[in-house]
């Protein structure tokens, strides 16, 4: 159901809106936030530099451009969705073109202030376009072929140019969070299954091509699946993140060394200690307990994005909201489980914590969507 | 599906009846029609939104669950185990045969800059130079404040300096880990371990590379992650390397020698236990090659492997054994040693005029030239050729060694009879103290061919026969009456029954001819004499004995008292027993009251 067919008996308007935006949400934000200026900080060996104080100020400029784009209406953002899909989609064409022209392989758009990422940009516009189109299809043709056929290609298209990057973390996330925007608009049970049952074959064919003429993948990344497999093969080469991490995540115990005693990240075991893999640190020095603090917080989020979905029966908003909150889920289950041993390494960042620009302000400018659907939502 | 119509008949006939309009009850209709599927889109978003859930909770329980492990599991110890990262493959430990460690991996750390991420680059550089004198604070600013992004301080730093660096607290120094080679025993050993040094460089690792020696040999073997860190086994015992490079250091200064190599050798297995070349090195820090000179000046040249020389007399024994094998004299053949003896232009002398004929025992023990040179003339030129050469002195050695194949012999490129009659007293041949060292060991050992080798072994080589058994006993009672009456009378060590032969050979002068003044000393000895275990080669280049009037140059003045020493030195380590030779008891009266 659209606002087209629905009777909006209240917006709030003008500075009133700042009351209807979902605090809580605003709050366990800042929270994750805070524990990732408290990492930031440790991490740098108790200094605010090199990484908090840039982190903090990003934060307060993400912060305002959340409240910014909550304060726009919904109906605004849904209109917006295709265009804001296809400049993304324009932005990772020209920096694949331009990384192809001799610039090396590049990721991002030097805006001199930040370096954009299309393709952290591109997450967020992908769940807005689906949703977008969702709510324009009739629910009845949701699960026509043709129709189905639209959603996968805009999906596959960006997913194909950030592989091409070559960026295999963000292309997953892509596919998973298309692919829960899909599930949620109530595409037919019998797709999700064919694919999921073709992903395993195909997983399985990969694998048993080991060794044969007709190998499917280069040495190196079956090299990558082995260690994931078993870190404790190589422990100084490709598995030496994931041992380290799991020898920093043991010696954490249940309650931690205590705030700057960690020795794994501090002592330079770890490299990336401060990007993808600072959880760990946090695992090292606040225990069991901080993890699972961190991890409740992250948990919080998502209940609360549920919930306002729920209560909202614009289809886009839900939509949008629910597709938001996968992406992010995604961005953290999907570290946590890296740094755990849980998946394999793929760079994604621990979302509010890693320090990290982009990222960190796409995210918080998709809490603003999600914002904007609450305040706007039909009451 | 079953519809309802949105135009029920029967209500609307009932409807018009009634007089009210029917198209109401058909918007009722689709009204309802519209919440019906609404209601189902609902329900269906809700058992999605569900199934979300449940993976949402799964997910969280199971990064939980796995959190929870890890927690409560002991912090684990990365294993030291199979790497497939080549750079970073732990180089394998070189042991002696008993164990005792000859190389080894220390770690240590490198720093480096990385200036972005500086917060102080000048305070930096200047503490940095403090700590580092060698590092020159300008050059460093200059390094920190550019537009460099990397830039190495160190390769190699020790836990004190790295935790003053550390102190310093700049976020851009970084360390990174680095194995570094260490040779515990210093100089000892030098020639063989020959000495490492860093390949391709990481920050995080860098790539250990052997240079020389053993390491440079068996680098793929060191480096390979397949072997487990197994350790290279040489055959070599560090006691008796260091016994032996010690006399030899002190009988090469006494005997004012620029040089010497000594060789000790097992004669069934080919193992060495001792390989010494003076000058030598530390392989800790190893000089760099000599760029201009000769090669042979420089402390890394192996004199005992690489150095090849005219071997003088030590040669005399294959002429003897080979005319023995050959059934064309017995050990006591009287031989004319009338000199000179004349071939075309070509006078060959002895050193003293040994008399009109001599045995061929005597010929061995007085060390006649004119006697090896008449017995070679009986073996003739192709049948001394193919027995020297199945002795193997006729190509380099195999000892597993980078430097071996350098120790190419010097054979006359046209072999005539002169060259048979010179070779057969050590002139017009050269070869290296290792090929003396095997040729003699493969004679005394019974007669069959051993080939030097550097690995620990553990059965005796079964080699080709060389000479009988018969001819190898007779070479040995020869050999021990060198020493107990001939030239090598300074050699006799009590206990050891030492048999050897030694050897004298001018120097050859690179403007053509030879040195009056300038020998090579060799000695060649085997003890114990009655069943050989070990062959001894000690070669001095250019020594003179200057204690008596005139300085004496000859291998019996020289090298044999050298060799002697050497022997009483190593003979307790190698657990020897001395053997007692009971004087002739027959004028003792033994009496127990």
């Amino acid at each position: 159901m659209s606002y087209l067919e629905y009777n909006v008996k209240y917006v709030p308007t003008g500075l009133r809106k700042l009351l209807y935006i979902n605090w809580p949400i605003v709050l366990l934000l800042t929270a994750v936030s805070c524990v990732g200026f408290l990492m930031l900080y440790s991490v740098a060996g108790g200094s605010a530099q090199p990484w908090m104080d840039p982190q903090m100020k990003r934060f307060g400029i993400g912060m305002v451009l959340m409240i910014a784009v909550g304060m726009v209406p919904i109906w605004f953002w849904r209109n917006m969705a295709a265009l804001a899909y296809l400049s993304s989609l324009a932005l990772l064409v020209v920096v694949d073109v331009a990384g192809s022209i001799g610039m090396g392989a590049q990721r991002w758009i030097d805006l001199g202030a930040i370096r954009l990422q299309p393709s952290e940009l591109m997450k967020i516009t992908l769940v807005m376009l689906l949703a977008a189109f969702y709510d324009w299809l009739p629910v009845k043709k949701a699960s026509h072929p043709g129709w189905v056929l639209v959603a996968v290609t805009i999906i596959l298209v960006p997913t194909a140019l950030v592989m091409k990057q070559p960026d295999l973390g963000t292309a997953i996330l892509l596919l998973l969070g298309g692919g829960t925007v899909m599930f949620l608009a109530g595409v037919h049970w019998a797709y999700f299954v064919t694919v999921i049952g073709a992903g395993v074959g195909l997983v399985a064919t990969v694998l048993k091509s080991r060794g044969t003429s007709w190998q499917l993948l280069k040495d190196y990344q079956f090299a990558r699946i082995d260690t994931f497999l078993d870190p404790g093969n190589d422990p100084l080469g490709a598995g030496y993140h994931i041992t380290q991490a799991k020898i920093a995540l043991g010696s954490g115990g249940w309650a931690g060394r205590g705030f700057m005693q960690g020795t794994q990240s501090r002592l330079n075991f770890l490299p990336e200690k401060h990007t993808d893999f600072i959880f760990t640190t946090l695992a090292e020095e606040f225990g069991f307990i901080g993890a699972m603090s961190l991890l409740v917080l992250y948990a919080l989020i998502i209940a609360f994005c549920i919930s306002s979905a729920m209560q909202n029966k614009d289809r886009f908003s839900s939509l949008l909201i629910l597709g938001i909150a996968m992406t992010f889920f995604l961005f953290f289950a999907v570290n946590m489980s890296m740094v755990m041993g849980l998946a394999p390494v793929v760079g994604v960042p621990l979302p509010l914590v890693s320090y990290g620009g982009s990222a960190m302000l796409v995210l918080l400018v998709a809490f603003g969507l999600v914002q904007s659907a609450h305040v706007h939502r039909p009451r | 599906m079953i519809r309802a119509p949105l135009r029920p008949l029967a209500r609307i006939l009932r409807a018009r009846e009634n007089g009210e309009n029917p198209a109401r009850i058909e918007r009722e209709a689709r009204l309802k029609r519209a919440a019906q599927v609404q209601d189902r889109a609902r329900a269906r978003a809700e058992t999605r939104l569900t199934v979300m859930g449940l993976l949402f909770v799964f997910a969280f329980a199971s990064i939980g669950y796995r959190m929870a492990t890890l927690a409560g599991s002991a912090p684990e110890e990365p294993r030291a185990s199979v790497s497939n990262n080549p750079i970073i493959g732990l180089r394998a430990d070189i042991l002696d045969r008993n164990g005792n460690i000859l190389a080894t991996n220390l770690e240590t750390n490198s720093v480096y800059a990385q200036p972005p991420q500086m917060i102080d680059p000048v305070g930096t550089a200047r503490k940095l130079a403090a700590i580092f004198p060698e590092l020159n604070a300008d050059q460093l600013i200059r390094d920190f404040t550019g537009s460099r992004k990397f830039v190495w301080i160190r390769r190699q730093i020790s836990p004190e300096q790295m935790q003053q660096v550390h102190d310093i607290g700049d976020p851009g120094i970084l360390f990174g880990p680095r194995e570094m080679r260490i040779y515990p025993n210093g100089p000892v050993a030098s020639h063989i371990l020959g000495g490492a040094t860093y390949g391709r460089e990481g920050v995080n690792a860098a790539e250990i590379v052997g240079v020389a020696g053993v390491a440079r040999q068996f680098d793929s073997f060191l480096r390979d992650p397949a072997n487990n860190g197994a350790p290279l086994k040489l055959s070599i015992d560090l006691s008796v390397q260091a016994a032996t490079e010690q006399v030899l250091a002190g009988g090469m200064s006494l005997m004012n020698a620029k040089g010497a190599a000594a060789v000790l050798m097992d004669v069934h297995t080919g193992e060495i236990l001792a390989l010494a070349s003076l000058p030598d090195f530390d392989p800790n820090n190893r000089p760099r090659p000599l760029t201009t000179g000769d090669a042979s000046d420089s402390p890394l040249f192996n004199r005992a492997v690489q150095g090849v020389y005219e071997l003088g007399s030590t040669f005399k024994v294959f002429a003897v054994a080979q005319a023995l094998q050959l059934g064309l004299i017995t050990p006591d053949t009287m031989i004319d040693t009338r000199g000179p003896l004349v071939w075309g232009k070509f006078r060959i002398n002895d050193f003293h005029d040994y008399g009109s004929h001599l045995s061929v025992t005597d010929v061995i023990v007085e060390s006649s030239n004119i006697g090896a040179a008449r017995i070679a003339q009986q073996i003739g030129t192709d049948r001394q050729r193919a027995f020297l050469g199945s002795l193997g002195l006729l190509d380099a050695t195999p000892v597993e060694l980078a430097e071996a194949p350098g120790g190419r012999p010097l054979v006359p490129p046209h072999w005539s009879e002169l060259s048979t009659m010179t070779i057969a007293y050590g002139h017009g041949i050269a070869d290296s103290p290792l090929h003396l060292a095997a040729a003699y060991a493969s004679i005394l050992n019974g007669g069959t061919l051993v080939r030097p080798t550097l690995l620990k072994q553990d059965h005796p080589q079964a080699g080709p026969r060389i000479v009988s058994e018969a001819v190898s006993e007779q070479m040995r009672q020869m050999l021990r009456a060198v020493v107990t009456r001939g030239t090598a009378s300074f050699g006799d060590v009590p206990g050891y029954q030492v048999a050897g032969k030694t050897g004298t050979a001018d120097k050859p002068d690179p403007q053509g001819g030879y040195y009056n003044d300038k020998v090579v000393a060799t000695f060649a000895s085997a003890f114990p004499a009655n069943d050989p275990r070990y062959v001894l080669v000690v070669t001095l280049d250019e020594p003179s004995e200057t204690t008596g009037g005139a300085p004496k140059r000859t291998a019996g003045w020289t090298a044999v008292p050298v060799a002697a020493e050497m022997i009483r030195r190593v003979g307790p380590l190698l657990g020897l027993r001395p053997q007692i030779e009971t004087p002739d008891a027959a004028g003792i009266q033994l009496s127990s009251n």
